[in-house]
Parts: structure tokens; sequence; C-alpha cells
């Protein structure tokens, strides 16, 4: 279980702003959480509840004692006045939205303090949002509702102006790597998925995924194609690397790891040998600046950002590819 | 933990605590039941957070013993499984068996479940009793009051509050109120030894009410009626049962009775639902269920009905006296049948107050004080 603290580390602004109003007593009676996923949306409002519901609660601090009934069960899941939405499914139904305005009704069970916590709030149907409306903007006493989005553009502006917005900004590269290879990742690897801004649990899942340990090794055999005059790229591409890159995602994998490789070139040019990635590839990297200057770098990276918007406008990705190797070819 | 125990009494209180489980709940623990063994017995406990139930067998009852052996503790089992795991098993006496793992163990002849359990930590805290803020009734009274009060209850959701009955308790006076805003209910009793015992604005949900209506057995035994800030108990020998209320302001309904009428009609309950039943035939498949009351000379009323696709009915009945002014009026038959039901009265008398009017349904010796009000519906 995080805490304040640790949270206070990523989340400098939003923590101070909930902790402040816990600690002044003026909690709103709705919050809106929103920013990117993996910035601890979750935790601070387990955290929130928890501080909320807390038997042995400190007037002057922020943080829960963890060790009381209520905060146990609101880590479990089994408080009865903590009530979580999820969508089920595409969507949050309309009998969802049913259940809450049935229990915004009823007194709470131990107390009359109840929370309510909305998980991707944005995936409400117009329905769904009007009906909550109506409870946030006529909130009864001890009452807090906190809903969560990674889209704040896709939620109604009626229930924007009624919440209180708290930021969660995504995390700094630094920050994630720490962060990763706290949770026992290799250095290298933690590195590149820091800068690709995988949220943790993501980063594991990639780290146990061969398909994508076998995608940087085709990456690096790709790079020494295209910085070798005397090889093919463009074959290498049609017997291998398209085989491997199947479907949109995937290719924006590889896309997303050419990048690195020539923002790192970049970096290597200017010297700024603190900011490289793949720093486990380095002689590769001292090579191949050789064969690429920094002006033709920064074209071939504007080739890439321009291969990646072809694919999201649905150029047929074999071509595209085809056409961004015979550029990256020396 | 450990008790050794009669299965009869355990599979009794088991079903009754079944009564209060939902399958489907939101918060995980919910969906088992919670054995708490301690010195006054064994103690059940079942809830879907709306209503929750307590059932206690005691160490010994009538002379009877149920629990044989008994080291307290407490532990949460998975509802699904418990009842059928204990009506079928072989022996009438069962041991159970908690370890410091939560792991139970149930035995019983040469059968031997083991199952595994939850903390009972993780159960909600039920409130604490307040014995100073309670009040006894009889069951059968208490039956009494909620059939002919909550029926009244709204069914549609767009004012919460009035799917509850109202309950209040002033001046040793205990009143309950329903309304769906067509229609109220309400009824008084004198209360003897509340103890100056005042409470306003609690609000028990309908649905908690039809379900305690359920459980309990007409007897004329006394329940408790503990009242706490989110949370009611009504609370027998051997059986517990709490609903939570209602939250919010119920609105003032004294106001709307009338105090005087214009027409007073005295007239045969059983005769007029009778007809009235009669004449709702025709206007069931319309959609408000409308019956038309004029009165005639010589002391009747003309009940009418008609549907314009089906045709019409109408019926002439003798009432006791009218008097005052004369009336047609129209009203939902369901309403007045409710209401007249409820009232469980030979005589009843109907106070009008014009044809836009609500109307005041009473028993026509007003001792008992019961009240069913009517919104007439407009139809010219």
């Amino acid at each position: 279980m995080t805490s304040w603290i640790e949270l206070k580390d990523s989340q400098p602004v939003a923590v101070k702003m909930l902790q402040n109003s816990i600690t002044r007593d003026r909690i709103a009676h709705a919050y809106l959480f929103h920013g990117p996923s993996g910035t601890g949306k979750h935790e601070a409002s387990l955290l929130f509840a928890m501080r909320y519901f807390c038997e042995n609660k400190q007037i002057d601090s922020a943080e829960p004692c963890y060790e009381c009934i209520s905060c146990k069960r609101i880590q479990s899941g089994n408080h009865p006045d903590l009530h979580w939405i999820e969508p089920d499914g595409q969507s949050i139904k309309k009998e969802q939205i049913e259940y809450l305005q049935k229990e915004f009704t009823y007194t709470g069970l131990e107390s009359n303090q109840k929370v309510y916590v909305v998980r991707q709030a944005e995936k409400m149907t117009v329905n769904a949002a009007n009906r909550l409306l109506k409870f946030l903007e006529e909130p009864s006493q001890e009452t807090v509702a906190i809903l969560m989005t990674e889209h704040i553009g896709q939620m109604l502006d009626t229930i924007v102006s009624r919440c209180q917005r708290i930021q969660f900004h995504s995390l700094s590269d630094h920050h994630l790597y720490t962060r990763l290879v706290d949770q026992g990742l290799p250095e290298s690897t933690s590195k590149l998925f820091a800068s690709m801004k995988l949220n943790v649990d993501q980063a594991i899942e990639m780290n146990g995924d061969e398909w994508f340990a076998e995608a940087r090794k085709i990456v690096v055999q790709l790079m020494d194609k295209v910085m070798n005059s005397s090889e093919e790229g463009y074959l290498f591409l049609h017997q291998v690397y398209l085989k491997h890159f199947q479907g949109r995602e995937s290719l924006e994998y590889g896309l997303e790891l050419l990048l690195m490789w020539f923002q790192d070139i970049i970096s290597l040019h200017l010297d700024k040998r603190d900011s490289i990635v793949l720093v486990d590839q380095f002689e590769r990297l001292e090579q191949f600046h050789y064969v690429v200057s920094l002006s033709e770098a920064k074209t071939l990276i504007y080739e890439i950002l321009n291969t990646k918007r072809k694919l999201a406008q649905n150029v047929h990705p074999t071509l595209a590819m085809e056409y961004l190797i015979l550029q990256l070819q020396r | 933990m450990k008790i050794l125990i009669e299965r009869e009494p355990l599979m009794n209180s088991i079903q009754n605590v079944m009564k209060a489980i939902s399958s489907k709940t939101t918060i995980p623990i919910l969906s088992g039941i919670k054995l708490e063994a301690n010195d006054q017995g064994v103690k059940l406990t079942g809830s879907n957070s709306d209503i929750t139930i307590e059932s206690i067998i005691p160490v010994e009852e009538d002379g009877i013993v149920n629990i044989h052996e008994m080291v307290p503790g407490q532990i949460v089992v998975q509802a699904k499984f418990l009842p059928e795991i204990i009506r079928k098993l072989p022996d009438h006496q069962v041991e159970i068996n908690v370890d410091s793992d939560l792991n139970l163990q149930i035995k019983s002849g040469h059968a031997e479940f083991k199952l595994n359990g939850q903390d009972a930590e993780e159960y909600p805290q039920l409130p604490v009793l307040q014995t100073d803020n309670s009040f006894d009734l009889q069951i059968d009274l208490l039956k009494m009051l909620i059939r002919q009060t909550n029926f009244a209850v709204s069914v549609s959701e767009t004012r919460p509050i009035l799917t509850g009955v109202h309950l209040k308790l002033e001046n040793d006076l205990l009143e309950l109120v329903a309304t769906d805003s067509h229609r109220l209910a309400s009824r008084k009793i004198t209360m003897n030894d509340s103890e100056q015992l005042t409470f306003n604005n609690v609000v028990i949900p309908g649905k908690s009410l039809s379900e305690l209506n359920k459980i309990l057995d007409e007897t004329q035994e006394t329940i408790q009626v503990s009242v706490t800030d989110n949370q009611i108990l009504f609370r027998t020998k051997n059986l517990y049962f709490l609903s939570r209320l209602l939250d919010g302001n119920y609105p003032e309904t004294s106001r709307l009775i009338p105090n005087q009428s214009k027409t007073v009609v005295k007239v045969d309950s059983k005769e007029l639902i009778e007809s009235i039943d009669r004449a709702s035939l025709l206007a069931k498949d319309n959609r408000n269920n409308i019956v038309k009351l004029v009165t005639k000379g010589q002391n009747t009323l003309q009940i009418t009905s008609h549907s314009p696709e089906v045709g019409q009915v109408e019926e002439t009945l003798e009432t006791d006296s009218i008097e005052g002014e004369d009336l047609k009026i129209s009203f939902n038959a369901k309403y007045m049948i409710d209401a007249l039901k409820a009232i469980d009265s030979d005589q009843v008398s109907i106070n009008f107050t014009g044809a836009m009017r609500p109307f005041v349904i009473r028993p026509e010796e007003d001792d008992e004080q019961i009240l069913q009000l009517i919104t007439p519906v407009r139809t010219y």
C-alpha cells in the first residue's frame, strides 16, 4: 500500500491539494481525478477513502492509520459504505447508475459517511452521466464522490464543472525508471520502458513478453542492415521484420523502438550521454553516429513520425514501411 | 472457535438469515454468513447491506440444550454452500471447528467438510444497540401497521424518499405515514410506555418493511424497535432485523389532510369493495383504472365505469347515509380497493370535499386512528 508520502514524489501538486482539503476539513463533495493511466489516481482514491473512514485519524495529518478495521476493509474491498463503479464491458450501464442512485437515497450502513468512486468515468453513457448529475447537484452531507478518468475531454462539461478537478501528471522518465528498477526490471529495459511512457503494470507485462524481446532484437538487426551500405534493409524488411510486426499496434511499437535509436544518435552527437536510452547498445550507437550526421538523424526522425501518421491514416503498412526503409538505408 | 450444535436449530437459523443474503452483491464479504460464538450462544448474520438479519441460537432454550460445547470465536462462511451442507448432514449434531488460518471444518457422523472461511473482521460493523432509544410493540400489531400503510409507498424512484414509510413518535403517539403523492395511508397508535421518547423523520424503505412482514409470524409476543442515526432495529427474542433508512426529509403530510368535508358517505365496506371491483373490470385495461361515483337520492350511490372500446358498467349501491352536497367524482379503483382493504372495518365513512379535492376514508367507529386519503382523477 502506497502512502501519501510516496505518492507525493510523483504527484506533488495533486497530493498537496488533497492533503490540504483533508487537514483543513474542506473536503469537496465531488472530485474529478484526471490524468494518464498509471499515475496514481487509484492509489489516491484509496488513500482518500481510507483517511475518510479511518477510525484513528489524526486531525492534523492526512495519513490514514492503515491498521484499523475500516482501513483494512477498504484495502480488501469489503467496506460497506465505499462503492466502486467500473465499466461493465464497453460502458457504465444504466443499471449501475441506478444502483448508485438507490445508494444515494439510503443512509450508510455503518455511519452516515459514504464514498463513491467511479472509475473510467468517461465511459458513462450520456444518460448515465445525466442521472449522476442530479446527485452532483444536490449532494447529501458527508457523501463524497470521486470520478476518475483518463480522458477529461470526453466527460460532459456539466459534470466537470461540478467537481473539483485534480490533475495527475504523467510521470517523468526518471521517476518511472526508478519505479521500474524497484520492481526488479533490468536497468536497460527499465530505461526503454520509461521513455516509452508505459505504466508500471504494462511494463511488467511487456518485460515478460517474448514477442517484445524478439522485437527488440529484430530492430537492432534492422539498424545494422540500414546503417551498412553493403547490406539490404529492404530485403530484411520483407524477410523478417514484417513477419514479426503484424497489426497496427505492433508496428507502432516497432516504430517507437526505431525512434529511440535515432533519438539516441542525436543525444550522442550533442554529447548528452545521460539521456541515452539504449545504454546496452552503446557501441553500435557510437558506430552509427559516424554514419548518420546530426541533421540527417533529425530528418530521419521526421520520417519515422511521418510513417506513424501514415499508419494512423490507414496507409497500407507494407508500403509505409518500405518507404521508410528506403529513406533510412545509408 | 469450536461449536458442537444441534442440526435442527442451526438449520432454522441459517434459513432465517439466508433471506437477507443476495447472490449479486458488490461487496464480496456480504456473500457470506457470519458465524459468531460467544457466551450467549451462536449468532448468525446475513446481510445485503439494505437489510441485515441476525439469528441467535441460545445455548439452552426451554430446557432443551442446543449447544453442547463451545469455544468463542467468529468466522464468515460462503452462504452459497452452507445451507445445503447442513441440511444434508447425516447426524443430528454438527461439530464446527475453525482454525487460525480461517479454515472451517464441519463434522457430523462420519461426514467431514472443509471450507475456506473469511475474516469476520471484514464484515460490516452493525450499530451497537441503544436500548434507551427503543419502544415495544406486539408483533401482530406491528404486522398490521405495516399492512395498513406499506402498500401506499411510491414505486417510482423519482422521489426516492417516498419509497419509504415515515415513522414519527411524539407525545406517546406513534404515527406511520406512506404516500406516493396520489394517495396517502396513515395510521396512529397510542403508546403507553414510550417514556417520553420522541423521534421524527425516520423513513424506513418499503421493501425492508415487506421483508420484515414476511419474516415475522403472527404472534402476541412483543418486538422491540430501536432507532439509530442510520438504521432501525426490530428485535424479537432470537431474531434481529436491521434496515437502513432513507436519507432525506419526508414531506410534511398533515397539511394535506382536509379537516372539513362537504359530503359524507357512510357505507358498508365490503359491498363497496365488491361493487368497485366489478366496475373496475372494464376499466382495468384502461391506463388509469378509473371509476366514477355519483351520489343519487335516497342514500344511494351510483358507480359507473366505461371504456370506449369495451363497453360500460353501471351499479347502484345502498348506503347507510349520505349527508351534504351532491357529488360526482372519479378516482383510481385500485387505490380505493387498497385503501378499503387496509382499513379492515365493516362500516366506513368517506369524507369528500368537492370533485377536485382529495377525499378521506376512515372507519365509521373512529376510535381506530387510521386514515386513507385518495386524490381524485379529473375527468370532466
